[in-house]
């Protein structure tokens, strides 16, 4: 049996199997990047939030976009290659394509990481603050590194976990800190697993709170057979009393118990949660996503209660490159505010020495620049002029800013090289004095703080998903694209016109990966 | 020699492939990892049945909780359980509202991605699809196998997550956000929440399809026989030619959906998140919002509309081959239904909002899909009116496959019927979410679509075993069947009209204690109709005894059954009649050239009441279009 017209087109049709497929699978991919492209289209018109517009670094994106559509070039090469039969140059360009693909995905990566290492936090008045985070001194995690300075510190005294719920990772970490701190964790009330008594004092171990965790599992099971059986009697017993023939359930429901007297001697106990004094009460860290914090009670996901005060846990900026108002300004005009003023109310402006200095910085630049533009671009008839500074430029005080207000330059006209438009600002050659201010803010000012990540907000989270599935495309296509490369060589001899066909369909996919990218990087990149 | 001469008698003869060089493979190639689309297709059926049983057992325990709000699930229910299981998930042996919602939402999708869909596209399609165009096999067969494992992994993944700490998803088989997205939060690892579980499955079955779907259409437009024209293909392979379209272009808006939902859960986006939004455990949530729910609808109904197509057509597509066979006339508008599934599968496209109508979308877009949802019922029309009146001066012969192809078209009738009052915006205010929904869209999916399948499956079932199934077991599986089934889903229309809410856990009962309160209508109104409920479960748990008969024909009727007479039992026309009982792998044994169109029943010129598409015309008949052979590779 052989399939007909696997490489060889048919004549009705004018294509061969390979061809069709490959056009259905794009316009399938089609469908699926449309679905994106449409969201990304709904998310931004249905914004309640300002969307940030050229957020990114343009050059990364730029050079990648070129590099893809080289290798779109040469991918074409090398099918031509072999269709001349010569395997040599295929080798050459195909090497080529995949070598651009490596530098996409390279590119990316760099991307991406700066991404997961900057930090953004918007306070409860909508201000943004975007930078590099302290280290706490002295404060390590369980590889040694001292944490960053955006945790929850407890003094905890009682730990309550839920038997069935507790995650292991989290108590161990749990274990590993009070250790550190010299202080121990221990068992509240004797408690009795499988009839052995374990007495209070004991010290917590996730073996110990899985023994627990059967034990609960086991009576659980038990008391539920139990209560059913009853809840069965019973139901028996009412149906058949007199005077309830053909009635239905829920004219008998409320006539149904549990006789709980006649099963008690057959229930066992059951530990729904464990209770774990903590001597002496030690401060302990948590990740902020991890904690519902709260004054003298916290809880954690998996639902460990913790008592204790909560001690102050700023969020401590190091580096400080940017602050927005641009989220101030959207609300402030929604209430009918004056934008300038609401910024001027904010906790920052009012409490902080330089952000204040380089907010009265960004006015002066203001008017500087409305001048230049005046100056560019004319007055209109009513005397207006046809260019204003832009909302960015008017509320947001980027890293550029920072570093031209220190260098005494006007917004606009600083120097930065090649690696900064990629990485961000070099801080240390950047900043012998307080280029980039400092900042500790009150946990309770903190509305929401984390990398830019897609929890950040919705652009970057559309921004992520889809580049990150493009650049699975990316790694798709290089890898079919490799395997013609290194393993096409024996189909060469025998059957260079499949392979041709093949490299043919790959390079129409390789097509649409590069086409999708074409328009990815002007919607998230540029516009 | 005539093409069906050379296929009377191999029955008797070894049948080797093209090549002579014969090998046998082994049992796992052959029965487990087999690129044979007849396999493949095997598998997928019998995959999908089991996956079909285990959401009626879903649906069964639901239908308890619904009748017996108060009452413990009985032993004969409850042992598929384990102890801990029931502890977790019971209480006092009662079904609690988490456990029905989480079996509701797996009911439903189960039931439609894991039973229909592969029944139909996959067990039917793979099997018939390339015997009816005469093809050799699917046109990448590799792919045709990847397609089957994929899906039996996305369904494992999804039933495993009964067995997960957080349980299965539970937020409806719509998995609508924001609910989705919070629910099972205090799992710690994401990636373990059934509702996380949910959507990894749900990619594994969209890629399935995605890669059945491009098979099935290269299969269809490069692999057809010579002769083979687009008109003279059989109404089935239109049928399948458009669900394969469907599904390459509705499925992939879900799979972004289910990655953005995805993205959202694990990485704590705000996809379909909006900014402020409240929980009862921790108020004001702390995520940047800025999402919209509403986009997930659109996006979730994108897939959704045209998915009821994908689960309709290759319903279509069995009673069309049925009727023609049994009733021995030509298929009456055969270009009409052809041009009619095209326009249905253009505008399923186009009619995915209505069910939105309670969304707010305001009603400017609410009116545009009221127009086109209408404007849809005109092909479906035509789909059921051309089989109705297929019947009309037949000579019907009552053969099992058309017991139930009869009985599919006034059923599917009351589901398209009862369908309409919902396309109205104005209607649907009142209906939207009530069991009247349910009554509607079961009646077209259970004894609508399913009766379509047990009738392929009687109808092919002699092709697949070389035996028939038996008629006494089928007349004691579709009576019974026939009768429940209505008793089951026709109170549901009326519930609906009374306004049960087809989320309610307990059936309404906690509306009971308010019927005492006269001043409380709705309360009397619940109270008129809540007996209803233990007629409807009744109904559906005799209906789950009396599919027993349907299984033990099945797996009876393989060394049991009667054994077919020839290669063609029902005297059919289409072209997996030409293939020898079972067919071998690589399919036809002789040079397959198609002559004529796919329904040539009681022809006048003639002797027999039926003219298979392979048959040669007579040299005294004037030759239509006598196929130019085409070159093979």
């Amino acid at each position: 049996m052989e399939i007909p017209y696997i490489f060889t087109p048919r004549k009705d049709t004018g294509m061969c199997n390979s061809k069709i497929a490959i056009w259905l699978f794009l316009a399938s991919e089609v469908m699926l990047f449309g679905g994106f492209f449409s969201s990304y289209v709904y998310l931004r018109l249905g914004a309640d939030y300002p969307w940030p517009e050229r957020a990114l670094p343009v050059m990364p994106g730029l050079i990648n976009t070129f590099v893809l559509i080289f290798s779109s070039v040469t991918v074409v090469f090398a099918w031509v290659s072999l269709k001349l039969r010569k395997w040599g140059m295929f080798q050459i360009y195909m090497a080529i394509t995949v070598l651009c693909a490596a530098i996409f995905m390279g590119l990316k990566a760099i991307e991406y990481n700066v991404k997961f290492h900057h930090q953004a936090v918007r306070l409860s008045d909508y201000t943004i603050l975007e930078g590099h985070l302290d280290h706490i001194e002295g404060i390590t995690d369980k590889k040694g590194h001292e944490v960053e300075a955006d945790v929850i510190h407890v003094k905890v005294n009682k730990l309550t976990f839920s038997t069935v719920r507790f995650h292991k990772p989290w108590v161990e970490e749990m274990i590993r800190q009070a250790e550190v701190n010299k202080a121990t964790i221990t068992l509240g009330s004797p408690l009795k697993i499988e009839g052995q008594e374990v007495p209070s004092g004991t010290a917590l171990t996730v073996s110990l709170l899985n023994q627990i965790k059967k034990n609960h599992l086991a009576s659980r099971s038990n008391n539920a057979e139990v209560r059913t059986e009853a809840l069965r009697d019973a139901w028996v017993t009412e149906k058949a009393k007199v005077g309830n023939e053909g009635k239905q359930g829920w004219q008998m429901a409320s006539n149904v118990n549990i006789d709980m007297d006649a099963i008690a001697g057959q229930l066992k106990v059951e530990t729904s949660s464990i209770v774990f004094q903590v001597t002496p009460p030690t401060e302990l860290w948590f990740p902020q996503r991890d904690i519902k914090e709260g004054a003298t009670q916290s809880k954690l996901r998996d639902d460990t209660v913790i008592d204790g005060e909560m001690l102050e846990s700023p969020v401590a900026f190091h580096n400080l490159d940017a602050i927005d108002f641009r989220y101030v300004v959207m609300k402030a005009e929604e209430k009918g505010i004056d934008p300038e003023k609401a910024i001027e109310n904010t906790w920052l402006i009012k409490n902080n020495e330089e952000a204040r200095e380089a907010w009265e910085w960004n006015k002066e630049q203001m008017v500087i620049l409305q001048e230049e533009l005046t100056k560019g671009y004319g007055l209109d008839k009513n005397g207006k002029p046809n260019r204003e500074p832009t909302l960015t430029e008017r509320y947001r005080i980027g890293w550029q800013d920072f570093a031209a207000k220190a260098e005494k330059v006007n917004k606009g006209h600083e120097a930065f090289n090649m690696k900064e438009q990629f990485m961000g600002p070099n801080y240390e050659h950047r900043a012998p004095a307080h280029t980039f201010p400092h900042l500790h803010i009150p946990r309770e000012l903190v509305f929401l703080s984390g990398k830019f990540t897609p929890a950040w907000n919705t652009y970057y989270a559309i921004y992520f998903t889809m580049t990150f599935l493009h650049g699975l495309h990316v790694i798709g296509g290089a890898i079919v694209l490799s395997y013609y490369l290194f393993r096409g060589k024996k189909m060469y001899q025998t059957n260079p016109e499949w392979l041709a066909n093949r490299v043919e369909v790959g390079g129409l996919f390789w097509h649409f990966v590069d086409l999708v990218w074409i328009f990815l990087f002007p919607i998230l990149y540029l516009m | 020699m005539s093409a069906h001469a050379a296929t009377a008698d191999h029955s008797s003869h070894d049948h080797h492939d093209d090549h002579g060089h014969h090998h046998e493979p082994g049992f796992w190639s052959k029965y487990v990892f087999s690129t044979d689309h007849k396999m493949i297709g095997i598998q997928y059926g019998i995959t999908a049945m089991l996956f079909l049983l285990f959401g009626f057992y879903l649906m069964m325990v639901m239908r308890w909780s619904i009748a017996y709000p108060h009452e413990p699930l009985p032993g004969w229910m409850d042992w598929v359980f384990t102890d801990n299981w029931k502890a977790r998930w019971l209480q006092d042996g009662k079904v609690t509202g988490d456990t029905y919602n989480m079996f509701g939402a797996m009911h439903g999708t189960i039931m439609v991605f894991l039973g229909v869909v592969p029944l139909g596209f996959g067990a039917f399609g793979n099997y018939v699809t390339p015997l009816q165009i005469g093809a050799v096999d699917m046109a990448f067969p590799k792919l045709n196998m990847l397609s089957y494992w994929v899906y039996l992994l996305g369904g494992l993944i999804m039933i495993g997550s009964f067995f997960m700490e957080s349980g299965s998803a539970k937020s409806g088989w719509t998995n609508y956000s924001p609910l989705a997205g919070f629910a099972d939060g205090q799992i710690v690892n994401q990636w373990l929440a059934g509702q996380t579980q949910w959507l990894i499955g749900l990619v594994c079955l969209i890629t399935s399809s995605l890669l059945g779907s491009v098979n099935f259409v290269t299969t269809i437009i490069n692999l057809r026989a010579r002769g083979m024209t687009w008109m003279r293909l059989p109404f089935f392979v239109w049928a399948m030619l458009v669900t394969g379209f469907l599904l390459l272009l509705a499925f992939p808006p879900l799979e972004a959906a289910g990655i953005m939902q995805l993205v959202d859960r694990v990485f704590h986006s705000s996809f379909f998140l909006p900014s402020g939004l409240f929980t009862k455990s921790d108020g004001l949530v702390q995520i940047s919002g800025g999402g919209s729910p509403l986009l997930f609808q659109h996006l979730f109904w994108f897939l959704g509309h045209p998915e009821v197509y994908v689960l309709l057509l290759p319903a279509f597509a069995c009673v069309a081959e049925i009727i023609p066979a049994n009733t021995r006339r030509p298929m009456w508008g055969y270009k009409s239904m052809v041009y009619g599934v095209i326009v249905l599968g253009f505008l399923s496209f186009v009619v995915w909002a209505h069910h939105m109508y309670m969304t707010g979308m305001g009603p400017a877009i609410s009116t545009w899909f009221q127009i086109t949802t209408v404007l849809i019922s005109i092909p479906s029309v035509v789909l059921l009116t051309a089989l109705m009146i297929s019947l009309w001066g037949g000579s019907i012969r009552f053969t099992p496959p058309m017991i139930w192809a009869c009985a599919f078209i006034p059923m599917f009738g009351i589901g398209g019927l009862t369908g309409l009052p919902l396309a109205f915006n104005l209607a649907d205010l009142h209906l939207h979410d009530t069991y009247y929904v349910i009554g509607h869209f079961h009646y077209v999916v259970a004894p609508g679509i399913l009766f379509a399948f047990f009738g392929g499956v009687h109808h092919w079932y002699p092709k697949i075993t070389g035996r028939y199934m038996s008629k006494t077991l089928n007349h004691l599986h579709f009576w019974p069947t026939l009768i429940c089934m209505n008793t089951l889903f026709f109170p549901m229309l009326t519930q609906g009209m009374a306004g049960f809410h087809r989320r309610w856990y307990n059936g309404g009962d906690a509306y009971l204690a308010k019927a005492l309160d006269s001043a409380n209508v709705f309360g009397t109104t619940v109270r008129e109709h809540i007996d209803l409920n233990i007629l409807m479960s009744r109904s559906a748990w005799i209906m789950a005894l009396f599919q027993i008969p349907f299984i033990v024909n099945l797996i009876l009727s393989y060394v049991r059954g009667k054994k077919v007479e020839s290669d063609n039992p029902w005297n059919a026309t289409t072209l997996e009649w030409a293939t020898p009982t079972p067919p071998g792998h690589g399919n036809f044994t002789f040079d397959v050239a198609v002559y004529r169109g796919p329904y040539e029943y009681s022809q006048p010129d003639s002797d027999k009441d039926y003219t298979p598409q392979w048959e040669k015309p007579k040299t005294d008949a004037p030759v239509i279009a006598e196929p130019a052979p085409v070159a093979h590779h």
